[in-house]
């Protein structure tokens, strides 16, 4: 078997006294570095990378990729500790991740997060192993209509992201997009509600708005009460999550393994959907969807686990095509480049030590992410203990770092402190935040790929129909209308009931 | 360890200014230079900026540290260096796009010609115009005419305005004196993942982005714009050769001080630059990128100065025809 | 007076949808819209600028059939010091430097909390301050100046 061989040659190369070595101080640079609020997995691995220039090609790209899902899980745990998403994936685990910190359960969001990173690393790892090739050739079947497509089925599920209005999140969404198309209009060099502010011509930085909208909004809200409360949690309970807990998590971080390992092999940006996508798939097909918002397991072990398995087969692209699925990616192939290896679809018969060596460490790396960060859970609930009035300067000073190291760009920080304004306006007037950063990274895909449709069917909109990817994909986009929208009323339904009795 | 290099290196400077110089320029340098290097971390001109910056460095004793300031087609990058101190420790490292943003954006925060000093050229990447690889057209006068045949609907990617693929794609436009459908996409990744995909039909790029993708036989290379063919793509021809008469295109990069900057300073940068160009490993890691680092009188700032001229000169009609500013 | 009873944060909240949709919608008037078949920069958000003036509308109505909670209190003094530090970093980071611009972006939030004692604020922010300039500086290299043209001699 030709796979074994490979993968052989992958661990015995992966698997060398200094590569494990390298590969275990990116896991531990990444996560202590991501962990950092504010600074999420494009800052760390923006920060982190020259360190690995002086390395050998293997060893170098193997701590890149350890950095990677170290950022990765660090960013996690700032989503679920403070709030704090650094990266679109994230910001779902934030979701629910911080209602369980809230009630105590930090220690057991955060086991299952690794738990679940861990289970869909591994099936990915050899997904990405056994298909890389064949894969390849379906996602380069993705034109702009069909990502035009899947947009669509990602906006269309957004709606489930809300637990209170389904019009507020509507609004929301609507909100995210417009504020996703701030910056240049890539067709025609029309900058396009920049304000004549030159700094925003590339739009508006992720971190600055996720920051704004969930952190600092979230930091505003601690000081409405200052006199009632000095922590953030008082009551720590049960650090490990109980038999109950991996009983109901089981099914969720299945399914979110296989829609986060089927998104992220697409290279337009659908790693991005994966963890949206599976919060949409648990609170529907959860028995006890009120939950979802509040604290629930399926909420933090689905989308974590789709979210790894996208950051895992986003790899895909990168190792067979040469091309970049993400900015993390970039970096990957600037440091490749540096490294000599320049990235192309003959870099698995060039060099196979090095694919092998990657797809090997790929799950080391996620290996030793489980080994390190169970103990580390409790150190991370302890800063919880932290009072918080020490925890916001903290906070402040480190996004501060992260969101000006990436660019260098100040603006960037400027919109940190309005959306840190607009995002506690936001929560004072009920809206919740997700649906609104859904909106913000799919806006420029969602235009994009429409008008690069259009162009390339020379203006003819049945397109989206006549390509049959795309037509599928409109199809359980009307699916999931239909599916949301029916229990909604069965659930009115049964609040009329509940208030007659 | 360091000291010691630094010390060495300050002593090299004094020893090459042996005359009279100001006290600042005897001692260059003697701290930490930032090179800006107008786009985000891991492009293409980011690594360009790498390699030769590590390089320098060892030359001059001081490390110089690549800062990323990406944004508005390199025009946030170069603005920053215009306006720093010109004493020799904020440097710019910019590709063409120096030049063509002077057309590109009507509103500059600098005046490209007036604000920087000159230090030298450091590489001049050649293009190449590649298409899918099911096209049935064999040679570049065989897609000229398939082009010209089916100017209705051939596609041309390319990877934004102020691009190297835009900039290379309307000068095949204009020198095939056909227009046709462009179909911009946010970066070179994108663009060719469709190109690949067979989605779009032609685009001209850098060989950094298509080398290995012509040896892998995934899209379908029909000329390089450099003078000569290239060791990496031999089977390739030149544009010139393929027919298409003066087309020569090539994303040279140089590297610019602020305005003010004493020329011992520039003079001192340009000798570590070709210093660096000769470097076994920069030259290496430049051939796999498919390019060769400029000859030692082309960086120079004289050189640098005239190339500058020359191409904003030259990219002025062509993007005025095109009709599509940046701004 | 049952007809009074409105929820007043749905009412400023759908306000808001529509004045920002206001805001965007006229913003987009001044690109260029194109057509359906070859849309211009103007047409998508106009399309969506639109969408948020009826959504805004559709709160604001619903806001006057149920009655609602209140804002509540509103984090004055948080806003006062936090929304600033992150800006006040951007104006010093280049001028001042790395090391003063974060010391006192540090302190500056700190102050948010009436119960930080001034003391303990200065302690907190020399601590970030030595934390970072140890990890960000020298331990990782990244090209920020410590000390700026502004406090060099």
């Amino acid at each position: 078997m030709e796979l074994f061989s490979n993968l052989a040659l992958g661990f015995a190369t992966a698997a060398s006294p200094e590569n494990l070595l390298f590969c275990l101080i990116g896991v531990l640079l990444g996560t202590l570095i991501g962990v950092l609020p504010g600074i999420g997995a494009t800052a760390t691995i923006a920060m982190l990378l020259p360190i690995t220039f002086q390395l050998e090609p293997v060893s170098s790209l193997i701590m890149l990729a350890g950095i990677y899902y170290g950022a990765q899980y660090g960013g996690s745990t700032t989503a679920i500790l403070i709030n704090m998403p650094g990266e679109s994936s994230s910001a779902v685990t934030a979701i629910d991740g911080y209602q369980m910190a809230r009630k105590g359960r930090a220690g057991a969001a955060l086991s299952i997060a690794a738990l679940g990173s861990f289970f869909a690393g591994t099936v990915s790892t050899f997904l990405v192993a056994l298909f890389a090739i064949p894969l390849t050739a379906i996602a380069l079947k993705f034109g702009a209509a069909e990502y035009f497509s899947l947009m669509i089925v990602g906006l269309v599920s957004s709606v489930a992201l809300a637990h209170g209005s389904v019009v507020k999140a509507l609004a929301m969404v609507a909100l995210g997009l417009l504020l996703g198309l701030v910056g240049t209009d890539i067709y025609t060099g029309t900058p396009r509600f920049t304000l004549g502010i030159r700094e925003y011509a590339d739009g508006l930085n992720f971190v600055a708005v996720a920051v704004g909208v969930f952190g600092i909004a979230e930091i505003l809200r601690n000081l409405e009460g200052e006199k009632t409360r000095s922590v953030l949690v008082h009551k720590v309970s049960g650090l490990w999550p109980t038999r109950e807990d991996f009983r109901r998590m089981a099914a969720p971080v299945l399914r979110g393994t296989a829609i986060g390992s089927a998104l992220g092999i697409l290279p337009g940006g659908g790693a991005i959907l994966a963890a949206f996508a599976s919060y949409t798939v648990e609170k529907r097909v959860s028995d006890k969807p009120e939950e979802f918002g509040h604290g629930a397991i399926a909420g933090v072990a689905g989308p974590e686990s789709a979210n790894n398995a996208g950051a895992q087969t986003s790899f895909i692209p990168l190792l067979t095509l040469g091309i970049p699925a993400n900015p993390v990616m970039a970096l990957m192939v600037g440091a490749m480049i540096i490294q000599g290896i320049v990235p192309g679809p003959n870099v698995a018969s060039e060099q196979p030590a090095l694919f092998w060596g990657i797809i090997a460490s790929m799950w080391i790396g996620n290996l030793m992410l489980v080994v390190l960060n169970l103990p580390l859970i409790g150190l991370w609930v302890k800063l919880l203990t932290i009072p918080y009035y020490v925890l916001f300067p903290i906070i402040m000073a480190f996004c501060s770092i992260g969101v000006y190291s990436v660019n260098s760009n100040v603006y960037d920080l400027y919109a940190v402190a309005f959306f840190g304004f607009a995002g506690y306006l936001l929560v004072k007037l009920r809206c919740e935040p997700a649906p609104l950063l859904l909106g913000f990274v799919l806006g420029p895909l969602l235009e994009e790929n429409l008008r690069r449709a259009m162009i390339l069917s020379r203006g003819d909109p049945t397109t989206f129909i006549t390509r049959p990817i795309s037509a599928t994909l409109l199809l359980i986009a009307l699916a999931v209308l239909v599916v949301v929208f029916l229990p909604s009323v069965r659930a009115k339904r049964e609040e009329v009931f509940q208030e007659e009795d | 360890m360091k000291t010691l290099s630094a010390v060495l290196g300050m002593t090299a400077v004094a020893a090459i200014s042996l005359c009279s110089l100001p006290a600042g320029a005897q001692t260059y340098p003697e701290r930490t230079i930032t090179m800006v290097v107008p786009f985000s971390a891991g492009g293409p001109t980011d690594t360009v900026a790498r390699l030769v910056a590590e390089s320098m460095s060892k030359d001059l004793g001081q490390q110089i540290v690549v800062e990323n300031v990406g944004g508005a087609g390199g025009t946030l990058g170069a603005g920053r260096v215009a306006q720093a101190d010109p004493d020799g420790y904020t440097i710019l490292l910019h590709h063409i796009g120096m030049a063509t943003s002077a057309t590109l954006y009507r509103k500059l925060a600098y005046d490209t010609l007036g604000a920087f000093e000159y230090v030298g050229l450091v590489t001049d990447v050649p293009m190449t115009i590649v298409a899918r690889k099911d096209l049935e057209a064999t040679d570049l006068k065989g897609l000229v005419e398939y082009v010209k045949a089916n100017k209705d609907t051939v596609t041309v990617a390319n990877a934004g305005i102020g691009a190297a693929s835009h900039l290379c794609g309307m000068m095949f436009m204009s020198a095939i004196e056909t227009p046709l459908t462009t179909v911009p996409y946010k970066g070179t990744g994108p663009a060719m993942t469709d190109l690949l995909g067979g989605q779009v039909d032609i685009m001209c790029d850098q060989t950094t982005n298509t080398t290995k993708q012509i040896q892998g036989g995934t899209i379908k290379a029909y000329a390089v714009t450099s003078p000569e063919r290239l060791a990496v793509l031999p089977d390739v021809p030149t544009a010139v050769e393929g027919g298409l008469d003066g087309f020569q295109v090539g994303i040279w990069h140089g590297v610019y001080a602020p305005k003010g900057t004493p020329t011992e300073v520039t003079e001192r940068l340009s000798k570590s630059l070709q210093a660096a160009l000769q470097d076994q490993n920069v030259v290496a890691r430049f051939a796999e990128l498919g390019t060769v680092p400029s000859p030692a009188d082309d960086a120079t700032p004289a050189a640098l100065k005239a190339k500058l001229e020359g191409e904003i000169a030259r990219w002025k009609p062509v993007i005025e025809a095109a009709g599509q500013y940046a701004d | 007076m049952k007809s009074l009873a409105f929820d007043s944060t749905n009412a400023i909240c759908g306000a808001v949808f529509v004045i920002l949709g206001g805001f965007f919608t006229y913003q987009s008037l001044t690109l260029d819209l194109g057509t359906a078949l070859r849309m211009g920069p103007g047409y998508f958000p106009l399309l969506l600028a639109l969408i948020l003036v009826v959504l805004g509308l559709v709160v604001l109505v619903q806001s006057t059939r149920v009655a609602g909670e209140p804002l509540g209190p509103i984090a004055l003094r948080g806003m006062a010091f936090i929304l600033p530090a992150p800006v006040f970093f951007g104006l010093t980071v280049r001028g001042l430097g790395f090391v003063p611009a974060l010391f006192f972006t540090a302190l500056i939030a700190a102050f948010a909390s009436s119960r930080m004692k001034p003391t303990m604020a200065l302690m907190l922010a020399a601590a970030i301050t030595l934390f970072s300039v140890v990890v960000f500086s020298y331990a990782l290299g990244l090209p920020f100046q410590r000390f700026g043209p502004w406090v060099r001699f």
